[in-house]
Order: structure tokens, then C-alpha cells, then sequence
């Protein structure tokens, strides 16, 4: 088979935007988002190392406004690929395919993601 | 079997097992994020919590390594520049998680 000319994707601009293409782009995107902030996470791990003094100064960060922004907005990319993911499982599984149960689906994991989050948020605070 | 559809499976099974470690582990960050430097290392050197996120991480950079890599073969039309970035992330995929694990298991 000739790799070399396989047809390329058409790029973003060329879509007409609709829920379906938009919730696959932002699965793509967040999905780069969440490997970035996975790698913040190991470097965060590899922190407590340098000892209690030192890790002051990342504990600083964290607990200010944009950690805390950093610490949502996870909570929400996280979720969002959670349920997307959950979506494309359904698909494999030969589930979900029509088009308005596809466009139904991806408003659910739109609007899920952000209920979900909430609730990862408050358990994770033992609110619940 | 087709590397392909071999490609495909591992990125599937991946999935399917990083789904509840992803909420395990997000649930975890939020109790953990603020908290003192002793509780964080107890949190990441006692178990489940050691084993878990080792995993997580394992299958988190797994999973990620195959889906880039379709991102990769979709938009970038250079072979050579693709298999560059290919073999990039594939070392990335390795050396983060490991390095993570090896430090994780020598906190304790």
C-alpha cells in the first residue's frame, strides 16, 4: 500500500460547523490539552522531591486564582473526553449511529461534561 | 492482522481502561491539589493510590501516543517530518511515564 499518497484531511476552515464536527475537533484538541497537563502533573510529582521548603513555593501556585482556574478547567477537559470517549466506545459497539441520536449524544456529552465536572469537583471535596 | 486494526484495538482497550482510572484520578486531584506536602507524598507512595496512578499514567501516554500519531498522519503530509514527530512522541510516551513511576516508587 502507498502510504506516501494517502489524501490528507481537508483543514478546519474548510467544515461547515455543526455538533458533530465541532465535538470531534474538540475531542482532538482536548485531548492534547489533557497529555500536556498530564505532563504538568508528572512534573508536579517529580516536585515533591526537592523537599517541604521548596515545594511551598509550587503549593503557592496552586492555591492561587489560576491554579485553581487550572484545577476546573481539568476537571472539565477531563470529563469532556470521559463521556466523548464513552460516545465513540457507543459507536464502535455499533450503537448510536444515526443522526439525530449522534447529534442528541453529542449535545449529552457537551452539557454532561460540565454537570460532571462539578460533581468530580464536589466529591473530590467531600462535599458530597 | 492488519497493523492497522491492531492500531485500532490497543487504542480501544486503552480507552476503555483509562476511563475509570481518568475518574479516579480526577476526583483524587481535586482532594489533593492544596494539600501539605506530606499528604501528597502519602497520597502517591501508599497504595491503591501508587499502582493507580502509575497506571493511569502508563495507559494515559499509551492511548495519547496513538491518537497523536493519527492527528499526525492527517495533517502532515511530509513523510519524513512524520515519522520524526512519530518517533518523538513514541520516546515521550516512554520516558515520561517511566521517569514518573521510577520517582513515584523512590519517594516512599
Amino acid at each position: 500500500m502507498q502510504y506516501k499518497n494517502n489524501p490528507l484531511s481537508p483543514h478546519l476552515q474548510i467544515y461547515k460547523w455543526q455538533i458533530s464536527s465541532l465535538l470531534s475537533i474538540a475531542h482532538r484538541i482536548i485531548g492534547v490539552i489533557n497529555i500536556l497537563a498530564i505532563t504538568l502533573i508528572c512534573i508536579w510529582t517529580s516536585s515533591l522531591f526537592f523537599g517541604e521548603e521548596n515545594y511551598e513555593i509550587t503549593k503557592l501556585f496552586l492555591n492561587s486564582f489560576f491554579g485553581k482556574f487550572i484545577l476546573i478547567s481539568l476537571c472539565w477537559t477531563f470529563s469532556f473526553h470521559i463521556l466523548n470517549e464513552i460516545r465513540h466506545l457507543a459507536w464502535d459497539a455499533g450503537y448510536g449511529f444515526d443522526l439525530k441520536v449522534a447529534k442528541i449524544t453529542g449535545v449529552l456529552a457537551f452539557f454532561g461534561s460540565f454537570i460532571l465536572a462539578i460533581i468530580f469537583y464536589l466529591i473530590g471535596k467531600n462535599i458530597f | 492482522m492488519h497493523t492497522s486494526t491492531k492500531k485500532w484495538l490497543f487504542l480501544k482497550c486503552s480507552s476503555l481502561i483509562l476511563i475509570p482510572l481518568m475518574v479516579w484520578f480526577t476526583i483524587n486531584l481535586v482532594s489533593i491539589y492544596q494539600a501539605d506536602h506530606k499528604e501528597v507524598i502519602n497520597f502517591f507512595t501508599h497504595q491503591p493510590s501508587k499502582i493507580l496512578f502509575s497506571l493511569f499514567i502508563v495507559f494515559a501516554y499509551f492511548f495519547s501516543a496513538l491518537t497523536i500519531s493519527e492527528i499526525f498522519e492527517d495533517y502532515i503530509n511530509d513523510e519524513k517530518i512524520k515519522n520524526v514527530a512519530n518517533k518523538l512522541l513514541y520516546i515521550f510516551a516512554i520516558l515520561i511515564p517511566l521517569l514518573t513511576i521510577i520517582g513515584i516508587y523512590n519517594l516512599s
